[in-house]
């Protein structure tokens, strides 16, 4: 089992002076009340301002190419630019996935005119997206989905519905998996493709759905015979469930995988340093330990992404690891409360950590569960 | 460097792949000529020297580098103490020691030490392998100066015979025993962070060789009419050890790539933390998979578990280096958590 190797990467000092600058930029940020750090922030502190702004900066579509408003930086760069975002809690969660995923999807299958319409606006954070993968009835079954596209004289049709899409109400896009031709009894994965869709247009109905912390970033949109152009189609007809593997590896390995609670965590050992020294160091250890070895193993999938190479089953490792991680930090916190009582910890403190203790059950799911990611592991190790 | 420690470690795969069984494995004497012989065709290709150098005879790869052979040496399961003869070999050397031929061991701990006439007494623990050599290393801190001490003619009283690990050792109690050579360490060599590193190593390869039983041994064992690798309760406990395993060897990979210094020693910390933590699903998992046949003498499983247990031991437990890693951090009071680890 040698199979799944995590490459070492070093942090150049090009890297170490972008991370500097990002942070500058974000401490000066705070100071100046711009936002104020929230937990989750990936997903649940949408501010379409500061995303413009870092548009502006030019750490959004870092890695495109110039001719559509990329800036040609390596994976590598943006990686050390999202770590900064994620550990200081920015609200990020607006052009999160157009940057992560839906921006790399299009340049790698998209035709001229989606890229020339579109990467533009997600480099300037004035374009974002969501993700149309789940249905109602298709959950981990991705490849049950029921959404249909229909061949028309002009284009497409579309009907179905996607569900837990995060932002859609916020997004200008949706890249939606559709079924174009009925399942083959053999290979459930053929006859599905992928549609770049506009929200904006008619028949398409967005609708909120509150979740256990009473937010909204959910989702449920209704695609009511929507008519989509000849070009709304993205790659190629049928090969959707290829298409969609390779956006799930972007989507898995980054370092909002085990960074989502960090703003708990440095407030926590900012306020009880000293007693940590006295009863805490073994805690602290642990965690720094585990932190380490997350960003190593991502940082070296960031470096596999950027020399082409597909780290799918990579990215489920980070994934499965990172989530465990997160559980592991919330229930290591609350075990430290009987050294100082939660009660006793300041309020701001105790709002963070009920937070945290709320949305963790998602993080395991989102993004594939973790019956998904061991699944994969095992298909992998050869046993299925 | 690099290719001609690929062409060292090819070799090496080779005479193991041959040499090592699972018999040989349990009978771990001095009388056993198969064990004598594998040792010679060892020494034979220089591998005890790998990290010697090159005026003692050795090839001079750095200790760092050669720890993806340490890797594979392990996950053969070699029932020699070859990777403790590297490591005391490559000290000895740095420390401007000639290293012997054959076999060096280790102490890895002692107790009440004492050096008089350049005459050593007192307790050294859990030495592997001691059935097998004369030669000794060991490392001990007198009035504040780390020393080297290399003893070539080791005798004492057996206080201590561990049977329940796979690997023979021995704890002795020595009076009066004449030191070969003894001479100031460096101060870049600190033989608990080097330990430390050799048995996380030695874990990795060896849980390595633990997660591929575990594949074969469920990939044709049949219940209930179909393989036990068809279960999705058995392919997700093999999952997570090959999480574990791979998130330890991302950890040895930092240190094989920087190797040992002021800078970067909490990697070793978290090295062994890793690799200690991951050793402890693994045993568990391992076992549980492998049923009842994973805990005869005759399967050898239990010769890399037992060897897991007692390697995530040395050189200080996952709670130690939490403690040191924790502390060191703490101490730092004008840093931020993640100031400190970018």
């Amino acid at each position: 089992m040698s199979k799944f190797n995590f490459p070492f990467i070093k942090e150049t000092n090009e890297l170490s002076n972008l991370r500097k600058e990002v942070r500058e930029f974000i401490t000066t940020c705070i100071i100046n009340n711009e936002f104020r750090p929230s937990p989750d922030a990936w997903v649940f502190s949408a501010d379409p301002s500061f995303s413009k702004k870092l548009g502006s900066k030019g750490w959004l579509g870092m890695s495109f190419p110039k001719e559509y408003g990329g800036h040609q930086r390596t994976a590598l760069e943006r990686y050390v630019v999202t770590e900064e975002l994620l550990s200081s809690g920015a609200p990020v969660a607006a052009h999160w996935i157009a940057d992560r995923q839906s921006g790399s999807q299009i340049l790698r299958y998209g035709n001229e005119k989606q890229k020339s319409s579109i990467i533009p606006r997600i480099t300037a954070g004035e374009c974002f997206f969501a993700i149309g993968m789940s249905e109602p009835d298709s959950g981990s079954d991705l490849a049950s989905v029921k959404t249909k596209a229909t061949k028309t004289k002009n284009g497409w049709k579309l009907e179905g519905r996607k569900i837990w899409s995060t932002g859609a109400h916020l997004a200008h896009y949706m890249i939606v998996l559709a079924r174009t031709s009925p399942a083959s009894e053999k290979n459930r994965q053929e006859g599905l493709s992928q549609f770049l869709v506009d929200l904006s247009l008619p028949n398409v109905k967005i609708t909120g759905i509150p979740d256990m912390t009473g937010q909204r970033h959910f989702n449920e949109t209704l695609f009511d015979n929507v008519e989509l152009s000849d070009d709304s189609l993205l790659g190629e007809e049928g090969k959707g469930w290829k298409q969609v593997v390779g956006e799930l590896a972007l989507e898995r390995s980054g370092p909002e995988r085990f960074l989502s609670h960090f703003t708990l965590l440095d407030s926590f050992i900012n306020e009880f340093r000293n007693s940590l020294i006295y009863s805490g160091t073994k805690i602290v250890g642990k965690l720094i330990s585990e932190i380490q070895t997350l960003r190593r193993m991502s940082f070296s999938v960031a470096s596999m992404l950027q020399n082409g190479e597909s780290p799918e089953t990579q990215a489920a490792f980070v994934k499965e690891l990172g989530n465990k991680f997160e559980k592991m930090m919330i229930e290591t916190l609350r075990e430290f409360s009987n050294i100082v009582p939660l009660h006793e910890w300041p309020n701001q403190l105790q709002n963070l950590f009920e937070d945290a203790t709320l949305r963790i059950p998602s993080n395991s799911l989102r993004g594939g569960t973790t019956e998904i990611m061991k699944g994969i592991i095992a298909r992998q190790l050869g046993l299925r | 460097m690099i290719e001609e420690l690929e062409i060292i470690i090819e070799t090496t795969s080779k005479i193991l792949q041959k040499h090592v069984n699972h018999s040989l494995r349990q009978n771990i004497v001095s009388e056993n000529t198969d064990i004598l012989n594998l040792w010679n065709e060892i020494e034979k290709n220089g591998l005890p020297k790998i990290s010697v150098k090159e005026k003692f005879g050795g090839y001079e790869i750095s200790f760092f580098s050669i720890l993806p052979l340490i890797k594979i040496v392990n996950n053969h399961g070699t029932p020699l103490p070859l990777s403790e003869t590297i490591l005391s070999n490559y000290i000895l050397s740095e420390s401007d020691i000639n290293p012997p031929n054959g076999i060096v061991t280790f102490a890895t701990n002692t107790k009440n030490l004492q050096i008089k006439n350049n005459m050593i007494s007192g307790e050294i623990l859990s030495v592997p392998f001691l059935n097998l050599t004369k030669n000794l290393l060991i490392v001990h801190e007198f009035n504040n100066v780390k020393k080297a001490i290399l003893i070539d003619e080791i005798n004492g009283e057996i206080i201590h015979k561990k049977n329940f690990l796979a690997e023979p050792r021995y704890d002795i109690k020595v009076e009066n025993l004449n030191i070969a050579e003894m001479k100031p360490i460096k101060n870049n060599i600190d033989f608990n962070f080097l330990g430390a590193i050799l048995r996380s190593a030695q874990m990795i390869g060896a849980m390595e060789k633990v997660v591929d039983l575990s594949i074969n041994y469920c990939s044709e064992r049949k219940q209930f009419g179909r393989t036990l690798s068809k279960f999705q309760a058995i392919q997700h406990q093999i999952s997570e050890m090959a999480v574990e395993l791979s998130a330890s060897s991302a950890a040895l990979s930092t240190i094989t790539e920087l190797g040992l210094s002021e800078k970067n020693s909490n990697d070793t910390a978290i090295l062994k933390i890793r690799a200690g933590f991951a050793a402890g699903k693994i045993i568990a998992i391992s076992h549980q998979v492998h049923g009842a046949i994973g805990f005869t003498k005759e399967y050898e499983l239990s010769y890399f578990t037992k060897n897991l247990n007692s390697w995530r031991n040395d050189f200080g437990n996952e709670s130690f280096w939490e403690e040191f890693l924790g502390k060191r951090f703490l101490k730092k009071n004008n840093q931020n958590l993640w100031e400190y680890l970018t």
